[in-house]
């Protein structure tokens, strides 16, 4: 394999990937670097590699990787997970790495051009677009807590969810960064991103959850999760600014201080946003006051209107006899 | 000890203590987090760009944690306040002299270094004074806001937000979150008691600089 052509100042060359030419880095942070690749039969992929020295000691290093191995069976089994498709390497020697499915180019979707390729993610869009229509944020919203409950099911715990680590791949939203995936409890050194993390820490599904409301805030407002709870001044027209306000009680819900008054699991908050998306039912409404509801208050009222009229015809009745 | 009666705005001295120690993490990064936009928004105002703006702030952060250890609260040797605004504006003159010199002259790397740059080198002093006055009661009602976002109902907040500082109608706020008007009102006394809570914590908070 040739040495890519192009590479950052202060970037340690590539280790080998087996039947993999590696083209281009396209990323590269403090949790790894990934590179634009390309397989034998001329299919793009990414590559991740994780670094031994990226960590102050072994341990964290070695439960990345051990973390890495129970997800990715598991990725190919959800639609709203990044495919992990080969892992090589190990947790004794420098690094390891993991290749996936590659994501859509930001300019031209799935057609690549490994010269300009850029990957597109929801933070992309973010950059492109600022704030999304409601209607795209719960198309959004409701694959990725369905992957989020798929990993939490599995007794395991993304940590990092953000709009960086949403990427779309045939225009469908999927959850990347296998590297934060975690067992649940299991302490970890890096520990997600900033604005993103539950006040009581990361670690927990609820966690997660409150993860995910943010970004569904920063998607729905266009504003920086900094500014949570701060609604847009600009709401568009009032059928745009009722949606905002639905979407908004989802949000809140999944974005409570305490952990306790969020959504329960995923699979709740599931159920508000596809509840949200076929029905248009108000979130939250028709728990409080189901369906039947109106027809038991009709006919209590009726019943309770009868009773009254009786009475008053028996006591005029009554008063009438006696005179 | 009393802080001077000029010193308006509060410093967080129970802070200020703990940051003597460089491995209190979490003291820094609420230090980091009280400060940066002030000094960020002064170098801004001073006329730094956006990058020139940061790399002020990270150097003014870094001046700090040199000389925190150094720094006595005495009346008479200056404030906290005029003592940080000294540091930014030393880090500004820094960011100003590095812009000159690669536009022309070669770089004086020991000149960089000096804590205290050349006066005449510095921005407007009174002009800075009253900028850096701006933005630290600005940065006050900001650190007050953000304190009380996380202590109240985020639906309150939200219509304080509407009400107060986006300055909509009630009605249109009420009508918006649907709620009553009387639940806008009350959201907003709530919420304005909440930060004038915070401002007077922060005004009054106990001085333990050694």
């Amino acid at each position: 394999m040739n040495p890519p052509a192009e590479m950052p100042v202060g970037t340690a060359p590539p280790p080998m990937v087996a039947e993999h030419k590696l083209l281009r880095l396209i990323d590269s942070g403090s949790g790894g670097d990934v590179w634009l690749a390309q397989n034998a039969l001329g299919t793009y992929r990414a590559v991740k590699f994780v670094f031994r020295k990226s960590f102050p000691w072994a341990k964290p290093y070695e439960d990345e990787f051990q973390g890495l191995l129970k997800f990715e069976p598991l990725s190919r089994e959800h639609d709203g997970l990044m495919d992990v498709l080969q892992v090589g390497g190990n947790p004794g020697s420098d690094y390891f790495y993991y290749v996936m499915e590659l994501a859509d180019d930001a300019q031209s979707g799935q057609t690549i051009n490994p010269d300009f390729y850029q990957p597109r993610t929801l933070a992309y869009d973010l950059t492109q677009r600022r704030r999304l229509p409601i209607g795209e944020c719960v198309r959004l919203g409701a694959p990725i807590a369905s992957a989020l409950g798929f990993l939490h099911q599995h007794g395991l715990i993304h940590r990092d969810v953000k709009p960086a680590n949403i990427i779309f791949v045939n225009g469908f939203p999927k959850l990347v960064d296998a590297g934060l995936v975690t067992e649940m409890y299991q302490t970890r050194s890096r520990v997600g991103t900033e604005g993103y993390i539950a006040p009581e820490g990361p670690g927990t599904a609820r966690a997660d959850i409150y993860a995910l409301g943010k970004v569904l805030y920063e998607i729905s407002t266009g504003k920086d999760r900094i500014e949570y709870p701060a609604l847009p001044a600009e709401m568009g027209g009032p059928a745009a600014a009722r949606d905002l306000i639905q979407f908004n009680k989802i949000v809140l819900k999944a974005c409570r201080t305490n952990p306790r008054l969020r959504y329960r699991d995923t699979g709740e908050m599931m159920n508000d946003l596809l509840s949200f998306q076929f029905c248009q039912r108000r979130p939250f409404e028709d728990k409080i006051l189901p369906a039947y509801f109106s027809w038991i208050a009709l006919l209590g009222g009726l019943v309770a209107g009868g009773a009254i009229i009786f009475l008053l015809w028996r006591m005029v009745s009554e008063l009438l006899h006696h005179l | 000890m009393t802080w001077p009666a000029d010193d308006f705005i509060p410093t967080r001295y129970s802070l200020l203590s703990r940051l003597q120690n460089w491995d209190d993490h979490e003291s820094w990064r609420d230090f980091f987090n009280t400060y940066w936009r002030l000094i960020y928004s002064f170098a801004l105002k001073s006329g730094l760009t956006d990058s020139e703006a940061q790399d002020a702030v990270q150097e003014t952060i870094i001046s700090v944690a040199r000389n925190i250890q150094k720094f006595k609260r005495d009346p008479t040797l200056g404030s906290f306040k005029g003592w940080l605004r000294n540091l930014a504006r030393w880090r500004i003159a820094d960011q100003l002299r590095q812009r000159t010199n690669v536009a022309g002259r070669p770089m004086d790397m020991a000149e960089t270094d000096a804590t205290e740059p050349d006066p005449a080198e510095l921005p407007d002093s009174a002009a800075a004074e009253a900028i850096w006055e701006n933005e630290w009661r600005v940065n006050l009602m900001k650190v007050a806001l953000a304190s009380v976002k996380s202590m109240v109902r985020e639906e309150h907040y939200q219509m304080f937000d509407l009400y107060v500082i986006q300055q909509w109608p009630a009605s249109r706020v009420a009508r918006t979150m649907e709620v009553s008007v009387g639940q806008v009102y009350l959201a907003k006394y709530r919420v304005l008691a909440l930060i004038k809570k915070a401002v007077s914590t922060l005004e009054t908070s106990e001085i333990q600089i050694a």
